[in-house]
């Protein structure tokens, strides 16, 4: 079914290399308060297994460059193109579809959900997806929350644990269907400076195993800590 | 205009979100709709039925004499307690249908030079009294046999004589149970004519109606009445009195005869139709917590900026009103709109005209009432706590996790499955246990009520198979000018395929109770001890012991309902025209539904009416011990009649067992899709009930919907998810419901049964209604989980996760 939704949705506008690939992406909001630019004529390519950290002030753009990018909104012009498919051009349901194998999500508020388990949030998104078989699910589940050392935890509701702890259930969930980016917004907001140390380790392993990694944020020790850093300014590109 | 800006905000909360408010408004229209139905129904039903019956001067007690002029009336007339005496003959005969075949009518003779004064009826075509040879048809009987006025109608009378009449006119005549129920068809026709059929012009029924002492007379004044015309005139003047009865079934003197059973049936459609109210509360309630859980921010800001908690509670308790104020203008027309269809189908069923489909203030103050003061009743509680928030809780610590995890979530975190959007489901379902009990409590009760309809129709049904002891008999053929047992039975067991006849006796008497008074008229049944056509089924004592010497009788359990003094192993005093014997109960058997019967050896039987040797029905069996199937009912039932006429012996029409049976089925299935009728409207209240309290949880969970899509839930998961969550309840409801029938169903079949049949009755369980309450319960299960689940495909990723 994705290989239909890749096939059918083929970006034209990519570059074979690049990863992620957004063509004059503009993004405005029409509120009552009248016409705001959220993102102005952007152009970015991101190559695959980059650690990059989008910064910039608080209403630069950088959420929304980031939710165009995980095809939580959608652009009001231009391309955005990840592995090879037209995201904008998907369907709210296709774009949930590509979303859980192309993209993990890591929340600044983690929203792990509050009746599931540890565990069966960890699995949650390989059966949405309907990916691996059902005993491969719950090892695979175990061996994520093993590389984010939760696996003793696998059996408690979210509720019972810490943020650091909930942001690492976060990230395994992320992790579920092996998918080759992880964006995360903010991703140490709400956690101590020790456990937003950890989380970061965390991910720059994830960088070393081959993914490729998006975080915004506007804390610049964490950012010097990506290979690269996109800052934002009133919806455009300063830095690249 | 200058409006208040809190109404305003009232206003604009209700209208954003029209779906949720459809939905209550609906939940109380449909309630309070289905009390206005009921009440107003009731209130036609009344002035109509109960009006025209009472225009038409009913009779408060009938005496069936022997024969006798009409000149009787006129001596009882003058008697100081009655007002109005009338005679009548009524004659058991057969009425042709326009498509062959013959059915029961009740040919009832009138004196033609009077005027009617007793049960009067209206006649609606031609008129009364109808020429000679001519006759005129009751209007249900009329339609139902399919006759058209200048018809020529074949009438055949007990003896086997067939006359054939011109149909000059029809008669509506309340007085009458209606063809449609009974079968037995009504008919009129002169004096003139009666004598022309070769019948002498006397009468056989004196019918009274008795001044009134107070507002109604009473069953004991009635019998008592009856008993000085017996004393005072019909003794004296050498005419014999067979039986007293009250006419109608199980009714007061002077009420219609359904009077007991309509009653019941509305009170029960009553009961019903409050219970919907009160569970469209149940919507009520889980609509304003949920407001007010959303708008627990906004309530703290309105506290900020200075409204006291008197202010914030009239807020929300406008909006309450806002929406009792739509569904009551909803639910009045559809209450009158119902009341219309109820009434209407109760005119054709019992014969009546509804005049006019008004709707009386009384019970547009009743839904008002209740539509205004149910929501109010039941809001008012979360809306106090709610208002009683503070403005730093509201502000600043709503919304933030409770860290605290209830023993049932914990219990339910325990159950392990391989399909966590499964768990989800499940677990989402118990999160808001105040909103699930409301909504399972609303399911649970329409589930009972459901089971309870099913279980009273099985009820009925059972209650026929128990009775089909009594007429186990393959074939019947009544004799009605009586033959010889020997003859009858040589004859019967000729007829080709007859394997077993029995002839009974039966003959009509009365119970001469120790203070001398008399009961009303009772079958007294003669037959042989060691009967094949009867399967008793005893309560207590023993069926009859054979010896015809011992002066035994068993009686039925109809019996005891009317006369609760008769004992096994006591005296019982039996009269049949003079003679009075003294017997012995020494058993009782189950109900019979058709009425008091007493059973009795043959030669007792005989012995008490001094008939020798003769039987008025023979009851016939294919196979002896064995019942046969419906086509060999009929065939023997055919071979029967024809045989018995070519011998002359009668030619009256015989029964079949199925026949017999298959005619109260018909009225019970009325009964059953009027329950239904109502189970249904429980339903719907559920069904939409259930639909707002997941378009809440939905509303409520909007970031996890959010959260699901991203991390790859398609429509297609989310409305499994959103399906699943609806059919736990639907099946959590279904078991709650079956324990609940447990209890309503009895208590529902024994009011019923109660209202219908004045007795109490054996209670069944009907296992297939509540099978079929599990396919329903899906059914609304998925019905209603559709609009919240496409409400969640719709949501747009970043729309929820901004949510607040």
């Amino acid at each position: 079914m994705l290989g239909g939704l890749a096939q059918s949705n083929a970006c034209a506008c990519a570059s074979e290399s690049s990863l992620i690939s957004l063509n004059g992406v503009s993004k405005i909001y029409h509120t009552d308060a009248g016409r705001f630019v959220a993102l102005d004529n952007v152009n970015l390519q991101i190559q695959r297994g980059e650690f990059v950290a989008i910064v910039g002030k608080s209403g630069s753009g950088k959420t929304t460059l980031i939710n165009l990018i995980t095809g939580i909104d959608r652009p009001t012009k231009g391309e955005v193109c990840v592995d090879q498919v037209a995201v904008h051009r998907l369907k709210e349901s296709e774009k949930a579809l590509w979303r859980g194998v192309t993209i993990g999500v890591v929340f600044q508020f983690f929203q792990l959900l509050p009746t599931l388990t540890v565990i069966e949030n960890v699995m949650l998104p390989m059966c949405l997806c309907n990916l691996y078989s059902g005993s491969e699910r719950l090892e695979r589940a175990y061996q994520l929350l093993r590389l984010v050392q939760m696996e003793h935890q696998a059996h408690k509701l979210p509720s019972f644990l810490s943020g650091g702890e909930q942001q690492r259930v976060a990230i395994a969930r992320a992790l579920a269907n092996d998918p080759p980016i992880v964006a995360t917004d903010e991703p140490t907001g709400n956690l101590d400076s020790r456990t937003a140390a950890s989380i970061m380790e965390l991910f720059e392993d994830l960088v070393r195993n081959g993914k490729t990694l998006l975080m915004v944020t506007h804390d610049p020790d964490l950012a010097a800590r990506a290979q690269r850093t996109i800052a934002l300014a009133d919806g455009r590109i300063i830095q690249a | 205009m200058n409006i208040d800006a809190r109404w305003i905000k009232v206003w604009r909360d209700l209208w954003s979100n029209k779906t949720r408010s459809l939905l209550v408004v609906l939940s109380i229209a449909v309630g309070v709709g289905a009390v206005g139905m009921i009440y107003n129904a009731s209130q036609l039903i009344q002035r109509d039925l109960y009006g025209q019956f009472r225009q038409g001067n009913p009779a408060h007690v009938y005496l069936y004499l022997s024969p006798f002029p009409k000149e009787v009336a006129n001596v009882v007339r003058g008697m100081r307690e009655i007002r109005d005496a009338q005679v009548r003959r009524v004659v058991r005969a057969e009425i042709g249908k326009s498509g062959g075949g013959f059915v029961n009518l009740n040919l009832h003779v009138l004196p033609s030079t009077s005027e009617v004064e007793v049960g009067r009826f209206f006649v609606e075509q031609g008129a009364f009294p109808p020429k000679v040879r001519e006759i005129l048809l009751e209007r249900q009987s009329a339609r139902l046999l399919g006759y058209r006025i200048g018809d020529s109608v074949p009438i055949k009378l007990a003896d086997g004589r067939e006359y054939s009449l011109r149909f000059s006119g029809i008669v509506h005549d309340l007085n009458e149970i209606p063809f449609a129920i009974l079968g037995d068809a009504t008919a009129y026709v002169s004096v003139d004519t009666l004598r022309w059929m070769g019948e002498l012009p006397a009468y056989n029924r004196l019918e009274l109606v008795l001044e009134l002492q107070g507002e109604r007379v009473s069953k004991e004044t009635a019998l008592e009445a009856a008993e000085e015309v017996k004393k005072r005139v019909l003794e004296p003047s050498g005419f014999r009195l067979y039986s007293v009865r009250v006419p109608g079934v199980g009714s007061e003197p002077g009420d219609h005869w359904a009077h007991n059973q309509i009653r019941g049936f509305i009170l029960i459609l009553q009961i019903m139709s409050v219970m919907a109210t009160l569970l469209s509360g149940g919507l009520i309630v889980n609509t304003i917590s949920s407001i007010l859980v959303q708008q627990t921010k906004q309530i703290g800001i309105l506290r900020a900026i200075g409204a006291s908690r008197k202010q914030i509670v009239s807020m929300y308790l406008l909006c309450v009103l806002i929406f009792a104020a739509a569904g009551l203008a909803l639910a009045i027309p559809l209450g009158w709109a119902g009341s219309w269809w109820l009434a209407s189908f109760a005119a054709r069923f019992l014969n009546f005209d509804l005049t006019q489909v008004s709707l009386s203030f009384e019970v547009i103050l009743i839904q008002a009432g209740i539509a205004i003061l149910m929501p109010l009743g039941v809001a008012i509680f979360p809306i106090l706590r709610g208002a009683r928030i503070s403005v730093y809780e509201a502000i600043y610590q709503h919304g933030l996790s409770r860290g605290r995890v209830s023993r049932l979530e914990q219990l339910l975190s325990r159950i392990r499955l391989a399909d966590p959007p499964l768990l989800l489901s499940i677990r989402n379902t118990f999160r808001r246990k105040a909103r699930l009990v409301f909504t399972l409590s609303t399911l649970t009760l329409a589930g009972a009520m459901f089971i309870a309809s099913f279980s009273t129709h099985s009820s009925l049904v059972a209650q026929i198979h128990d009775a089909e002891r009594y007429v186990a008999f393959d074939a019947r053929l009544p004799l009605p000018q009586g033959t010889s047992k020997i003859a009858a039975e040589r004859e019967a067991l000729r007829v080709e395929g007859v394997s077993y006849a029995e002839g009974w006796a039966i003959s009509e008497g009365v119970i001469v109770r120790s203070d001398s008074s008399e009961s009303q008229g009772i079958e007294i049944v003669g037959l042989p001890a060691n009967s094949k056509t009867i399967r008793p089924k005893l309560v207590s004592g023993r069926w009859l012991s054979g010896d015809p010497n011992s002066r035994q009788v068993v009686v039925n359990e109809d019996l005891l309902v009317e006369e609760p003094e008769i004992r096994v192993g006591e005296p019982l005093r039996v009269k049949v025209g003079n003679r009075t014997h003294t017997f012995v109960v020494v058993g009782v058997v189950s109900k019979h539904i058709f009425g008091p019967r007493i059973y009795m050896d043959y030669t007792s039987l005989s012995r008490l009416t001094g008939r020798q040797n003769e039987v008025d029905e023979i009851r016939v069996l294919a196979e002896e011990g064995k019942l046969s199937s419906v086509t060999v009912q009929d065939s023997l039932a055919e071979k029967l009649e024809e045989r018995f006429r070519n011998a002359g012996i009668s030619r009256a029409n015989a029964i079949t067992r199925s026949h017999f049976l298959g005619e109260f089925a018909g009225v019970f299935n009325i009964i059953l899709l009027i329950l239904l009728i109502m189970a249904g409207l429980l339903a719907i209240v559920g069904g939409l009930g259930l639909s707002g309290a997941l378009g809440i949880n939905i509303m409520e969970r909007m970031r996890e919907i959010g959260v699901l899509r991203a991390v790859g839930a398609a429509n297609r998961a989310l409305v499994k998810i959103i399906l699943a969550e609806s059919l736990v309840v639907s099946l959590v409801s279904w078991v709650m419901g079956a324990i609940t029938s447990a209890v309503s169903s009895p208590v529902l079949a024994a009011v019923v049964v109660y209202a219908v049949l004045e007795t109490q009755m054996n209670f069944r369980y009907s296992v297939v209604g509540l099978f079929l309450w599990f396919g329903v319960i899906l059914m609304i299960g998925a019905l209603s989980s559709l609009l919240p689940a496409r409400r969640a495909a719709s949501l747009q990723v970043r729309e929820v996760l901004e949510y607040e």
